[in-house]
């Protein structure tokens, strides 16, 4: 039992995290590897609020704001500068390194003694006994929702239409009179600021900010999108961003399951080839939709 | 219909894996014996990277745990995982760990012994950490030493004193130390400050480097031997893995390069008052076995630092820089090398 | 009123493969016209409709709407008064969107896009009549994604939703070229029907030399950059397919075709 909530804590929480790497990957059709620092980039505002006191729930929109600002950071060294966008992002995730270590201060800033969203005076009053062990994983659970739901809602806005329609017909949207440009500063604001609030809940679970957190979130955010959308293609009743997120669990539950029964050495092998039987089996069948289509 | 099968062929093998797994695990802790009851244990080891002074101080662990009766095959199953420097997995292994309810979790390195007591604080499993150079910045002790939970260790603070004393002694008129450390290895920041702090009484003006990756050393390298008379080592990871690099620029110039424990002075630095890992490790494997046989509680033993750190010297390299060492020294001397190991 | 003046386009300038396309162009465009440009391939006729619209930028000269100088524009803020269907049908359209959200989406052309409901649930009766007349069967399918449909359903789709919102200027860059003669020509009447309801200033590019003839008040025929017929009128409506396809022949023989 114990297992499977470590697996659903951490799944959900990268699954905050994949539905920032959704946006850019699959709605935006954009290679952000922004992500791998503002994942940190959430935590180090966390460390650096939490630290002084601040309300740790504050924290979680301080993270969303900064990581958006990332966002727009990356946006427009894309759309202003005319930078290649796979660049843009290695340029903002190496500038992310320096400027997280500036926020936290140090490299590992531990966490123990402060109040976090899923320790502190309120929660205890709240949750009733028995529920108690099961509280980081209800909170994990509403926050989770909670940012699935906006996307959701947002995704079906007159705003969010643009957004899923620059990374579709960048030319539709100029027709439509809208500079694509600002529509992906926008897209990829929100996808950061996702990513970096996963960074902060991570920060809080975990209790402790440390630099190195980013590397890698890039992957896990892929393999997680890749995943959830591979799989469950064909059941058009969920929704893209459960699936997203459902991915993102199945991957923590993988990576669990490897750890237990593989060297550690091997885990980024192990990895990799699950990731490539993925993305085949998700090839084999967009062809086949095309053939479908010329037939 | 072809695709719905591969969808449901693809989520079945999932759960097989799945289920595979839970089954596996369970055989394992099986084999482990009973755990917690009569004499038997059960171990995670959690190590953060793939270092040669963390596999030391693994090493060292199982030896002291041995030297205590625990062995492993005998009354003692070992679990080890290594996260490979990625904090996921660390977290991951941590989680792991504690719902195996194994019967204590050896960390090795600060953020493993920072996910581990995350992870085991609610379990009541204890911790055992080492390699963690200040367990009070890293909030695993209070200021007076004491442990804040189920959870103590050793650290590996340098003994930057003895250190500074040590190359007063060798180089009665070097002025200038010079340091390079990385910016985001809080270990190193730490050293940094109690080597501001204490340099000054020994007569050497400090100048320190940062760097941020592998990339930077050799440059740094240069800029910094322009100004320095001497240099010494932190146990920084980065610079610690280019060691070779500063060795070899710093011997073009003739300026001599401390180490900080053994490893460093058997590739070519001049000296070290260091810590022995392995001596380390044992220490800590030693405290975990008091923990294990219920003799005290992990959150009554304050933790500790190595009691009396080692002189190393490498003979050929002072030799090469025409350095004489004091006969005082080279007799105390732990181990002293006479030629330099590429 | 649509104005060029005194248009100077290069390609590839500074290189050894600089090709000067127009020099010393000009070209105008009355409000209410509908004018239909022919031309071999490379004559400029695209490259035109790019200067108009902004996708491209001039060396020199001047883009006039009325007495509003646009050259500097930026082509989003132009397209506020001007509609565009490409020679690709995927183009005037988002393939991974329903019809229904295409729909809204060209239905808020020139508002905010902000945080109201993508879908406003009142318009949907309106969509779905504009689809009707299509007859293509395509207000049933709302919910479908627009990636499903067939070039033409797409392309009348792109018609559809490029002059749904009150526009001047609708530039049309050969947008039957891509379809069988049966869904050109129902395209090409639908062209005709909403230029004429809405009375949009209408370019349309052509290698149908019938559609260019039977559709449009004025014909344009284009050669090296430069406008080597200019009929409007009677003029244009007392030429026959076999002056114009005569004409074209002539100047593909001076170039050695």
């Amino acid at each position: 039992m114990d297992f499977v909530i470590s697996i659903m804590e951490q799944g959900l929480i990268y699954g905050i995290l994949a539905l920032g790497v959704y946006i850019t990957y699959k709605i935006l059709d954009f290679p952000d590897l922004t992500v791998d620092g503002s994942f940190p980039l959430g935590g180090a505002v966390t460390a650096f609020l939490l630290t002084r006191g601040a309300n740790p729930y504050l924290s979680l929109f301080a993270a969303f704001l900064a990581g958006a600002l990332a966002g727009v950071c990356t946006g427009l060294i894309h759309v202003k500068c005319r930078v290649r966008d796979l660049l843009s992002g290695i340029i903002m995730m190496t500038a992310l390194w320096t400027i997280n270590l500036y926020i936290a201060g140090t490299a590992n800033v531990p966490l123990f003694s402060q109040e976090t969203i899923f320790k502190n005076g309120i929660l205890e009053k709240v949750f009733p006994e028995g529920l108690q062990p099961y509280s980081t994983l209800l909170i994990i659970i509403i926050l989770m929702l909670i940012s699935k739901f906006l996307l959701d809602a947002y995704l079906q806005t007159k705003s969010g239409y643009l957004l899923r329609a620059v990374g579709d017909n960048a030319t539709l949207v100029i027709s439509l009179a809208k500079d694509q440009g600002n529509v992906k500063i926008v897209g990829l604001a929100l996808a950061n600021g996702l990513v970096s609030l996963a960074g902060s809940i991570f920060c809080q679970e975990e209790r402790v900010f440390e630099i190195s957190m980013g590397t890698g979130a890039i992957v896990i955010g892929l393999a997680s999108v890749i995943i959830g959308t591979s799989i469950f293609r064909k059941f058009t009743m969920l929704k893209a961003t459960s699936a997203v997120i459902t991915g993102s669990v199945i991957y923590k539950a993988c990576v669990a399951i490897a750890l237990q029964n593989f060297e550690p050495q091997a885990m980024k092998l192990i990895t990799a080839v699950l990731f490539l039987v993925i993305l085949i089996v998700g090839m084999e069948r967009r062809k086949k939709v095309k053939t479908d289509a010329g037939a | 219909m072809k695709k719905r099968m591969t969808a449901i062929f693809l989520t079945a093998a999932m759960t097989v894996v799945m289920m595979t797994g839970c089954g596996s695990k369970e055989g394992t802790t099986e084999s482990g014996g009973d755990k917690g009851t009569g004499d038997s244990y059960t171990v995670g080891i959690q190590q953060f990277a793939e270092h040669g002074s963390l596999d030391n101080c693994r090493e060292g662990f199982i030896k002291g745990l041995e030297e205590e009766g625990i062995v492993k095959g005998e009354n003692l199953t070992l679990e080890i995982k290594n996260a490979m420097a990625d904090t996921a997995t660390n977290a991951q292994i941590a989680d792991g760990f504690a719902s195996d309810k194994v019967d204590m979790i050896c960390a090795i390195a600060t953020p493993s012994a920072q996910s581990a007591y995350n992870a085991a604080m609610d379990k009541e499993i204890p911790v055992i950490y080492t390699a963690v150079t200040d367990p009070v910045a890293a909030e695993l002790a209070d200021k007076d030493g004491n442990p804040v939970g189920e959870i103590t260790g050793t650290s590996d603070k340098l003994p930057v004193e003895e250190q500074l004393k040590m190359i007063r002694a060798l180089l009665p008129e070097a002025k200038k130390l010079g340091i390079m450390y990385t910016t985001s290895e809080a270990n190193s920041v730490s050293a940094i400050e109690e080597y501001q702090l204490l340099a000054g009484d020994y007569g050497f003006e400090l100048i320190e480097k940062g760097i941020t990756q592998t990339a930077d050393v050799a440059l740094a390298a240069d800029d910094l031997l322009e100004q320095v008379d001497c240099m010494t080592n932190l146990t920084d990871n980065t610079v610690v893995a280019s060691l070779p690099t500063i060795l070899e620029k710093a011997n073009e110039k003739g300026i001599p390069v401390f180490g900080s424990e053994i490893e460093q002075v058997k590739i070519g630095c001049l000296a070290a008052e260091g810590i022995d890992y392995i001596a380390l490790g044992k220490q800590t494997g030693k405290m975990a076995a008091q923990v294990l046989k219920g003799e005290k509680k992990a959150s009554d033993i304050p933790y500790e630092i190595i009691t009396e750190p080692g002189f190393y010297v490498n003979n050929k390299v002072a030799e090469n820089l025409k350095i004489e060492i004091p006969a005082d020294l080279t007799e105390q001397a732990i181990e002293s090398f006479d030629e330099i190991s590429e | 009123m649509l104005e060029l003046k005194n248009v100077y386009k290069y390609y590839n300038p500074d290189t050894v493969n600089e090709m000067c396309l127009f020099r010393d162009f000009n070209l105008k465009v009355e409000k209410g016209e509908f004018v239909s440009v022919v031309g071999s391939n490379g004559s400029g006729k695209t490259s035109m409709l790019n200067i108009i619209c902004g996708s491209i930028p001039v060396e020199s000269g001047q883009i006039c709407i009325g007495d509003k100088d646009i050259t500097r524009e930026k082509e989003y803020r132009r397209n506020e008064r001007i509609g565009r269907v490409y020679q690709n049908p995927a183009i005037g359209t988002c393939p991974s969107m329903s019809i229904l959200e295409n729909m809204s989406l060209a239905d808020n052309k020139g508002k905010v896009y902000g945080f109201r409901r993508g879908t406003n649930k009142t318009r949907i009766s309106y969509y779905q009549e504009l689809l009707a007349r299509l007859n293509l069967g395509l207000e049933d399918k709302l919910e479908v994604k627009v990636g499903a449909l067939s070039g033409g359903q797409r392309q009348a789709m792109a018609l559809l939703m490029s002059t749904m919102t009150p526009i001047e200027f609708l530039i049309l860059d050969e947008h039957t070229a891509a379809l069988d003669p049966k869904t050109a020509e129902l395209i090409m009447e639908l062209t005709d029907k909403i230029v004429k309801e809405k009375h949009l200033t209408t370019i349309m590019v052509t290698h149908n030399l019938r559609y260019a003839m039977e559709y449009g008040s004025r014909l344009l025929m284009m050669h090296q950059g430069e406008v080597i017929l200019d009929k409007k009128g009677t003029e244009k409506s007392s030429m026959t397919v076999e002056d114009v396809l005569g004409l074209f022949n002539e100047i593909s023989i001076e170039c050695g075709n």
